[in-house]
């Protein structure tokens, strides 16, 4: 008998039984799903009030300032 | 997606691994059992987020989950308190004149007395290769170690079984 003969041996004492196994999914699968976080969300008019505002701003930084005389 | 198949894949691809993990590490399978399940648990609750991963990073995800567990059990002191439970219900058995059956039934003594006796590193790694057959590549990104330190760590281990074995076929060699 090789020494891999006798440790597949003594790994085959050790595995879990098929049995136990598949009782243990079964409990697993038996426990119901936390639900999904759902992450917090900006309202949609929030995005329209910022665009508009920021591209207000964009276009009042590029205007030419008028030279005082 | 069917969660309950998709979890039977990932449950039956790793689960014997898991457990060789725990029992390696524990010395006594149904502690193992426990905490493999935990495991798997874990697995259940964030099956979403593991099926998006590739199969490398899912081994990966579940042993660094089961480090964890193993962590939080040691701090505990059931791993150590299971380990010499273990270690105390299952003596090395004298070597004796008996039948084929019974030789083989003390050769598996001898070994797994042999294998309990090992560093928990080399216990773990060999326990893990000989239940589930893993590859050194395997091991590796389950234990987070590189494929080298597998190999050192189960030629070591495996010399010690094979001395083990030597002296239960010769008793009279040192």
């Amino acid at each position: 008998m090789s020494l891999d003969d006798d440790i597949a041996a003594w790994a085959a004492a050790i595995r879990l039984p098929e049995a136990e196994a598949a009782a243990i999914f079964q409990r697993i699968a038996g426990t119901p799903v936390p639900a999904p976080l759902v992450p917090p969300r900006l309202d949609p008019s929030w995005w329209r009030h910022f665009t508009a505002d920021f591209t207000a701003r964009m276009v009042a930084s590029t205007r030419p300032v008028r030279q005082e005389a | 997606m069917d969660r309950e198949a998709e979890f039977r894949r990932l449950y039956e691809a790793h689960r014997a691994a898991v457990h060789a993990y725990f029992t390696g590490r524990t010395g006594d399978p149904q502690s193992a059992a426990d905490l493999m399940q935990d495991v798997f648990l874990r697995a259940w609750q964030h099956l979403e987020k593991l099926t998006d991963l590739p199969e490398d990073r899912q081994r990966a995800w579940i042993f660094t989950v089961a480090r964890n567990l193993s962590v939080d059990a040691h701090r505990r002191q059931h791993t150590q308190a299971g380990t010499e439970q273990a270690l105390a219900r299952e003596p090395a058995r004298p070597p004796q004149p008996a039948s084929t059956a019974v030789i083989a039934a003390e050769r598996v003594a001898v070994v797994g007395d042999a294998i309990r006796r090992l560093p928990e590193p080399q216990r773990v790694t060999l326990t893990m290769a000989a239940a589930d057959g893993m590859t050194s590549a395997e091991l590796a990104v389950a234990l987070g170690v590189p494929a080298g330190t597998v190999r050192y760590r189960l030629s070591l281990a495996r010399r010690a079984v094979a001395e083990a074995l030597d002296r239960y076929d010769d008793p009279t060699e040192k």
